[in-house]
Order: structure tokens, then C-alpha cells, then sequence
């Protein structure tokens, strides 16, 4: 495998988020996130992604072959995809892992665990049974520094009204009964939804 | 601030709005017109309204608004903008009023009333789909369009050069009016139009209006002729490429247009034919352009479409509304043919073209794809940045040329 092998299908979600799918895994070891360029050290694509130069990446979340980034400067996906693409292939020609497994990090570390209990449940009580109505399934990947990660599935992936789904209902659930976390990052392949709910058309 | 944002279910527009809502940090309640599993855990953020009954809608809002005072409201394709409008009337905000946007949406209303006001407009009529076609084939005004009063994106538009293409033309329009699920959508159903072609070269106008004045936004070229006998749209490119007297031209047309249609505060999209006798005006509705193609708008320093239309509902202060410097361009992909989805090929080639910014494949594997004029379902968007628009276009076509729909 070169790195010209290597497939990289970019999704920008707006202006400041966009989704990566690669044709190769990056990390088997469920969800990292860095939220700075101090947690990125240790995990090669991670330091790269916040080395782009004019980006000013504020988040890099890895999960199996999807990489999101979140940055904050006006700079087109156009340019800083590529620059990512680049980094991507660099970690995977590289000699170690992309992504350096999580290490163990007690305090902030006990407190994710017990927001995972309380957001699992709260999925498996009121979420879920709210999504499957419409056929759709939410999946709490993991709780890192009190920001929820989730995969949407069945009715919900690619549906028209994900986001909706997404703000108004699941982080709306979050903030009223779980406030700890601060967030909700949603690492779904919308793409490749097969059965979505609602599917768009131009209007 | 709270926004009451109208989003159909089935809009491609949810990302933009509700992200751009998040990030000037309004409170927003999302209305659809089928409830969210979620409305009763959110009843402030998610309301059910009747798009379908417009004055029910309003008094849904009423009720909803006694609650959670509402401050905006936002409309986002052509039956939404209507009924953001009787919102607007209802609880007294920001908006246009009930006439205008009516007048806007149905486009036998809006071309008498253009012509009336000296506007220049296609000769039309109306008829009801119960005609003998034969009879209407003979006194035709060839080259002609039929098209239906209200679809949208082109969906049942055809062009007709002469009396057998006519009946043929009809009776495909007919069919697709008599379909269920448009039958039952109203009177408007039962009618259809038949226009004058006019020939030229089309652009699409993106606009503002506030206080009944129009700022022009963008000006998209569209560099594919569209001669028919479908409208399938394709590619827009800004800075249209057209000279600054045609500009002048089309901007004048489309505020002629708001004008005689009375559109007083909101977003705008027109399209205009432009010839030798000057900007036409083709149609023009009372909301910003569709599907993902805002996506090709950033102005001054990288703040979307979605971003200056909520602002400007709620009355917020306005940034800066000068485009970004850059040319810019969205290619709506052609459905190539009709068939079940199966897989797209080359996303990534396309994607590696130059100036290439997306590639958005928003058709999902099993999805049937319907060609026009039957259709209103692009598989997808491609968007290109550069420093010309001839290098944008060029760049949305070798991007297109290197995807491949695996139909089944």
C-alpha cells in the first residue's frame, strides 16, 4: 500500500466542519478527540492536522477510517482538505501508529466515564426510543473531556433532518438532563445512509 | 433572540440554517410540517406547523408564540416563504407581506403582474390541464414553454417548437400534475402555463431586500445553454462574466420586479434571460437560491448566505456584504439516467481536480433517480474556487467528468 492507494473522500459539513473517509483504517481503538495541539503530541496525524498552516484547527476527532476536523478560519475546505489528505497519507506511510492509543488519564478520565453511564442511559431510555420511530438508531461511541460523540444509524443516517435530530433533540436532551457535557460531535457517514427517514430535494 | 425557522422535511437547507443559527447563538425553534420524535422533549425548540394552510399555520405560531415570543421568522424554499410571510404578518415581524409572497410563489400571478408593471416578462396564458391540447397546439406562440404553476427546480418544464412537440409536452405535464401527491396539493394543480421562449444567455440573481430595496448579492452565470426541451440547471459561476451595462441591466429588472410584486424585506433568487433587448425576468421567488448551492456564497470574512438571512429577520446588525474575492461555482449534477443508485465511482479523482473545494454526492445508494422533467432530485453538488470564473467552470466539468453513477 502507497500512499497514492490510499482514498480519501472529503464531506464538509459548513464552513467549519468536515467529515474525512478513508479507504484505510487510522485507529482501531474506538474515538479519540484533541481538542488542542498539546493533546495531539504523541499521535502523529493528529499533530499534523493542527500543523496546517492558516487553518487554525480547533478539533480533530478520529474514529476507525473518519477523520473530523473542526477549524476555525474562513479558509475554503478546498485548500485545507488537501493539506489534511496530505497529513493523513504522511501518518499512514509513517512507522507508528497514526493514532496513539488513549492513554489513562484518571481524573478527567472518571468523571467521562460517569457522564458515559448517565448519557448511555439517557440514550437507551429516551433516545432511542424517540429515533425509532422513524426507524433510526443513535450510538454513543464515547464521552471524551464532556463531549458526547455519537453514530447515527437505520432512518437517521442521511436523513434530511439529522442536524435537527441532532441540536434540537439529542443535545437539547443532553443540556437538560446530563448539563455536564459540553458538547455533541456527530461522526456519522451521512453519505452512505441507504434508508434515510427523510431524503432532500431541491426546493 | 428566538427564530422560528421553517424547514421542510425534505429540504437539502437543514445543515446551513440550523448551523448557522447555533453559531450567531440564537435560540431557535425548527417548525416542520411533520412532527420531530423529539417535539415533546423539545417543545421550544421543535414545533409542528401546517404548511399545507397557511392561515392554520399562522394560528399554530400564535399559540406557539404566547409561549416563547417569537422575533424572526424564516422561511427557506417556495412554500415556506409563503407561510413565513403569514407568520410574519401574524406576530408582527420582519417580513413581506402575504400578497407579495403569495404573488411570488404562483407564476401566472406574478407574470401578470410584472407585465402590468411594464416589466419585461414572457407572453403567457393559462389553461386548465382539461384542455383539448390539439386546439391549444394551433394557436401556440412557437417556440413556447409549458409549465406547471408551481413545481420547483424546473421539475415539469418542456419546450415545445411546434404543434406535434405540444401535445406531447402537455400531455407529459398533465401526467406528472395528475400524479397523487401533486393533484392533491391544490387548484394551481389543475392549471398550466404556456410561455414565449425567450433566448439569451440566464443568470440567476441572489439578493437581499430590505424596506423594499434590493442589494444584489451575486450574480451567477449560467454558462449551459439552457434551450430545452428540459431545464435541467447545471452550473453557476460569480462574477458573472456578462459586461457591467448587463448587470446594471439585470440588477434593474429584478428590482423592478420586487417592486411591482411589492416584496419588501427578505432574501430573493431571480432568474433572467438576458438578450439584445435587455434582462427578462423568468421568475423570481421570495427566498435565497436552493438545494446546497449557498454553499458557493461566502461574504467578508467567510460568513455563509444562511448567516445574513437570519440576521436580517431578526434585525441584527448586518456584516459586511461584499462577496468574497474569489470566483466561485456550483455544478448540480446531472442524473445521468433514471435507475436505482447503486454506487458513485471517482469522488475522489473529482475532488483532486484543482480549485475543486467539494464534492457532495447527496443521492443515497438505493435512491431512484428520476431525469427532468419529471424529476427535481440532483445526485449531488461540485464546488470550485479560483481566481476566474472561466477556471471555476472548467474545473466544475473536469470534476463532473470524473464521476461515475453506477445505476442499476
Amino acid at each position: 500500500m502507497t500512499p497514492a492507494d490510499i482514498r480519501i473522500t472529503a464531506e464538509p459539513i459548513d464552513n467549519g466542519r468536515c467529515k474525512f473517509l478513508v479507504s484505510e483504517p487510522l485507529h482501531a481503538g474506538g474515538v479519540r478527540r484533541f481538542a488542542s495541539p498539546d493533546e495531539a503530541q504523541g499521535s502523529p496525524l493528529a499533530e499534523a492536522i493542527f500543523a496546517i498552516p492558516g487553518a487554525d484547527v480547533a478539533e480533530v476527532i478520529v474514529s476507525g477510517n473518519l477523520v473530523t476536523v473542526v477549524k476555525r478560519s474562513p479558509a475554503a475546505w478546498q485548500a485545507v482538505g488537501k493539506a489534511v489528505g496530505h497529513a493523513i497519507r504522511g501518518a499512514l506511510a509513517g512507522p507508528g501508529p497514526a493514532i496513539a492509543p488513549k492513554a489513562e488519564a484518571p481524573a478527567s478520565g472518571g468523571m467521562d466515564d460517569a457522564l458515559y453511564e448517565r448519557v448511555a442511559d439517557l440514550f437507551e431510555r429516551q433516545v432511542n426510543p424517540m429515533v425509532a420511530r422513524h426507524g433510526g438508531r443513535v450510538e454513543l461511541i464515547d464521552v471524551q473531556d464532556a463531549v458526547v460523540m455519537v453514530r447515527m444509524a437505520g432512518g437517521c443516517q442521511g436523513c434530511g433532518m439529522a442536524d435537527v435530530t441532532l441540536r434540537q433533540g439529542i443535545e437539547a436532551m443532553l443540556h437538560q438532563h446530563v448539563p455536564e457535557v459540553k458538547g455533541i460531535v456527530d461522526i456519522t457517514d451521512h453519505a452512505a445512509g441507504s434508508s434515510p427517514y427523510f431524503a432532500a430535494a431541491k426546493k | 433572540m428566538r427564530l422560528l425557522l421553517l424547514l421542510p422535511t425534505v429540504t437539502y437547507r437543514t445543515v446551513a440554517f440550523v448551523e448557522a443559527a447555533r453559531r450567531l447563538g440564537v435560540e431557535l425553534t425548527v417548525a416542520s410540517e411533520r412532527p420531530s420524535t423529539f417535539e415533546h422533549a423539545n417543545p421550544a425548540g421543535l414545533v409542528t406547523l401546517d404548511f399545507t394552510d397557511p392561515t392554520r399555520a399562522a394560528a399554530q405560531a400564535r399559540a406557539f408564540a404566547r409561549e416563547l415570543p417569537v422575533h424572526g421568522v424564516v422561511g427557506v424554499d417556495d412554500d415556506t416563504a409563503v407561510i413565513a410571510a403569514v407568520v410574519a404578518e401574524e406576530l408582527g415581524l420582519r417580513g413581506n407581506s402575504v400578497a407579495a409572497a403569495a404573488a411570488a410563489r404562483d407564476k401566472y400571478q406574478q407574470r401578470v403582474l410584472l407585465a402590468k408593471a411594464g416589466v419585461a416578462v414572457p407572453r403567457v396564458e393559462c389553461y386548465p390541464i382539461a384542455s383539448d391540447s390539439q386546439e391549444l397546439a394551433r394557436h401556440a406562440p412557437y417556440p413556447c414553454v409549458l409549465k406547471p404553476l408551481r413545481l420547483s427546480a424546473s421539475r415539469g418544464v418542456i419546450r415545445a417548437d411546434d404543434a406535434r412537440e405540444f401535445v406531447a409536452a402537455f400531455r407529459r405535464l398533465k401526467a406528472m400534475l395528475e400524479e397523487p401527491e401533486v393533484a392533491s396539493c391544490g387548484e394551481w394543480a389543475r392549471h398550466l402555463l404556456v410561455e414565449e421562449f425567450i433566448p439569451g444567455r440566464e443568470v440567476a440573481v441572489e439578493g437581499l431586500v430590505t424596506e423594499g430595496r434590493l442589494r444584489v448579492l451575486a450574480i451567477f452565470d449560467k454558462p449551459d445553454p439552457l434551450d430545452g426541451p428540459f431545464f435541467e440547471e447545471t452550473i453557476y459561476v460569480t462574477p458573472s462574466r456578462l459586461t457591467p451595462a448587463a448587470h446594471q441591466e439585470i440588477t434593474a429588472c429584478t428590482q423592478a420586479t420586487v417592486t411591482a410584486l411589492g416584496l419588501r424585506d427578505g432574501p430573493i433568487h431571480a432568474e433572467i434571460r438576458y438578450n439584445d433587448e435587455g434582462g427578462w425576468l423568468i421568475e423570481l421567488a421570495a427566498r435565497p437560491i436552493g438545494g446546497r448551492c449557498s454553499g458557493a456564497l461566502r461574504f467578508g470574512a467567510g460568513v455563509s448566505l444562511e448567516e445574513i438571512v437570519i440576521r436580517h429577520a431578526l434585525g441584527m446588525e448586518l456584516p459586511s456584504l461584499e462577496r468574497e474575492g474569489q470566483a466561485s461555482g456550483v455544478m448540480m449534477i446531472p442524473v445521468p439516467r433514471g435507475g436505482v443508485l447503486r454506487h458513485v465511482r471517482g469522488v475522489e479523482e473529482a475532488r483532486a481536480v484543482p480549485l475543486v473545494d467539494a464534492v457532495e454526492i447527496t443521492a443515497h445508494p438505493g435512491q431512484t433517480l428520476v431525469p427532468w422533467p419529471e424529476g427535481a432530485r440532483y445526485p449531488g453538488f461540485i464546488f470550485a474556487k479560483g481566481d476566474t470564473p472561466e477556471g471555476v467552470e472548467a474545473a466544475l466539468r473536469a470534476a463532473h467528468g470524473r464521476l461515475e453513477f453506477v445505476i442499476g
